[in-house]
């Protein structure tokens, strides 16, 4: 029996890019940056869910309606989100982590735990290490090590807009990432927690509304103000919580970055009872076989990069072809497409006896089953949604102007009919 | 409705209509601009509704009709101005 190995790490950088969701947006579409930008909230289309700092000066706040948000900023843009491009651009801003180190633990869209135990020997000190996270993600796409230029980045989004803590355990390096100014980073040494969590403000403990409104009632606004009253009356008001709360603010809780596995390759083969040379009995037996190599259980949670089939002949002789996805993939179609182009162009010289499909590389996250949202029905919706931006695309190369629209909720109480509802225009 | 960068558009936006009166000042033939005209058939309810009267007032006294070969609209008069407009009902 083989024993998964356990990726962990009691030091931890936590990689922090506010907005997420918006900054894709606006590295797709630069022009929206000038602008009061919101995106609508993804399961409810009335309501914003996140909002750029210009609608924000004008008032406008995560969570509103579009009513209330038009009314405080008649120019705002509204923006469809976009979760699967989302979740891309941040599968690959953990792939580009993972070239720094093997120990990386996604949170959220936009923030990520790196391990850095065991680093310094590569890269040196807390310093250096962090450095060499800003550098990995920067010359993922260039394949370099060398200081490379803005626009040459695992991800385009704005360095600018990354900021990095570092520390021992993840709450330390998470509250040192939100003291992060934009592009730099805050190291808090080992040690120093104590010191450096004292003067913080209650509000990056994990809290609910309520205790957080009982503690700042009972004069509490920093993480040192909480560690200085006795553990057991903090346990006594709040309970369990409440015990988790002192020590996560005293710097006692240290929770380590769980990395997880990268799969070895997955094998699936098919050995034919009599050696075959139909090529659409081949093209059909290699869709089987990415199936089956779909299906194995720890392929969860991965989107195919490599794919190799490799076939025995008649006579001993082989064939072999293989194709990294630009886009790593998660569907039969995708992957076994460019195997059949190749199957087509330069098929095996021989009959086949035996035929093996192997993933051999692999891309965090998919899309198709999404990073934070693994369940079917975020898969079924993903895919649904893929399909009609699909069909967006199409109708918009046909007819050449915009003609879907997407239908919100504006004021569905108004007596004036048409100030109910309104047409967004649909870009996929 | 549109906003400041012609993202939001009203769903179902009033289109501007002429009509012909009857001695009850109801409509009795209905002119749409693109110049197809039709007689009102039947009358279902009619209301009248005042809204934002304290910035700029809106006044209106809206009536549902059956046109000629079926069709249901309703049609109001903006009593601040006389123009009539028609509009899908609800």
């Amino acid at each position: 029996m083989t024993r998964t190995p356990r990726l962990t790490s009691d030091t931890a950088a936590c990689c922090w890019i506010p907005l997420f969701a918006l900054r894709c947006e606006t590295a797709r579409r630069p022009e929206l940056a000038a602008l009061p930008l919101a995106l609508l909230a993804p399961d409810d289309t009335r309501r914003l869910w996140q909002v750029a700092p210009l609608a924000r000066r004008a008032g406008v706040k995560p969570g509103m309606t579009v009513s209330q948000a038009i009314g405080l900023c008649p120019a705002l843009k509204l923006c469809e989100p976009d979760p699967v491009h989302y979740d891309e651009q941040f599968a690959r801003l953990v792939a580009a982590l993972v070239t720094v180190s093997p120990v990386v633990e996604p949170v959220e869209l936009g923030r990520v735990f790196v391990g850095t135990d065991g680093l310094e020997g590569l890269y040196g000190g807390a310093e250096e290490i962090v450095e060499a996270i800003k550098r990995g993600t920067r010359n993922a796409e260039c394949g370099t090590e060398m200081e490379s230029s803005l626009d040459c980045s695992a991800f385009p989004l704005p360095r600018s807009a990354f900021r990095v803590g570092w520390g021992r355990g993840k709450f330390v390096s998470w509250v040192a990432a939100t003291r992060a100014k934009p592009g730099e980073a805050v190291i808090v040494p080992v040690g120093g927690e104590a010191k450096f969590l004292a003067s913080q403000r209650l509000a990056v403990l994990p809290l609910d509304p309520d205790t957080h409104r009982r503690l700042l009632q009972l004069g509490v606004k920093t993480l040192g103000a909480l560690v200085a009253l006795p553990e057991e009356a903090v346990v006594s008001q709040f309970g369990r919580a409440g015990r988790r709360l002192w020590r996560l603010a005293a710097g006692l809780v240290s929770e380590p970055v769980v990395g997880r596995v990268v799969p070895e390759p997955i094998v699936a083969a098919l050995t034919f009872f009599t050696p075959v040379g139909d090529r659409d009995l081949l093209a059909h037996a290699l869709d089987k076989l990415v199936d089956r190599a779909l299906g194995d259980p720890r392929r969860s949670g991965w989107r195919v990069q490599v794919v190799r089939v490799h076939a025995e002949l008649e006579h001993g002789a082989s064939w072999l072809v293989a194709a990294t996805l630009k886009d790593p993939a998660a569907t039969r179609e995708r992957i076994a497409a460019p195997l059949k182009t190749q199957l087509e162009r330069s098929p095996p010289a021989g009959a086949v006896e035996r035929l093996v499909v192997e993933f051999t590389a692999f891309a965090p996250g998919t899309a198709e089953l999404q990073l934070f949202a693994r369940d079917a029905g975020a898969a079924a919706r993903a895919g649904r949604r893929r399909a009609l931006q699909s069909a967006a695309r199409e109708i918009a190369l046909r007819i050449r102007r915009p003609m879907l629209y997407h239908v919100i909720e504006v004021q569905p109480w108004s007596r004036l009919p048409e100030r109910r509802y309104a047409l967004i225009d649909f870009e996929p | 409705m549109r906003n400041g960068t012609d993202r939001l558009r009203a769903l179902n936006a009033p289109q501007r209509v002429r009509v012909e009166l009857d001695e009850q000042r109801r409509p009795r033939v209905v002119k749409r601009e693109a110049g197809n005209e039709k007689r009102v058939e039947s009358f279902g309810e009619n209301w009248r509704m005042d809204d934002e009267w304290w910035r700029q007032p809106i006044v209106r006294r809206y009536v549902e009709v059956v046109l000629e070969g079926g069709g249901r609209v309703v049609l109001f008069e903006d009593l601040m101005t006389g123009e009539w407009f028609a509009q899908m009902p609800a």
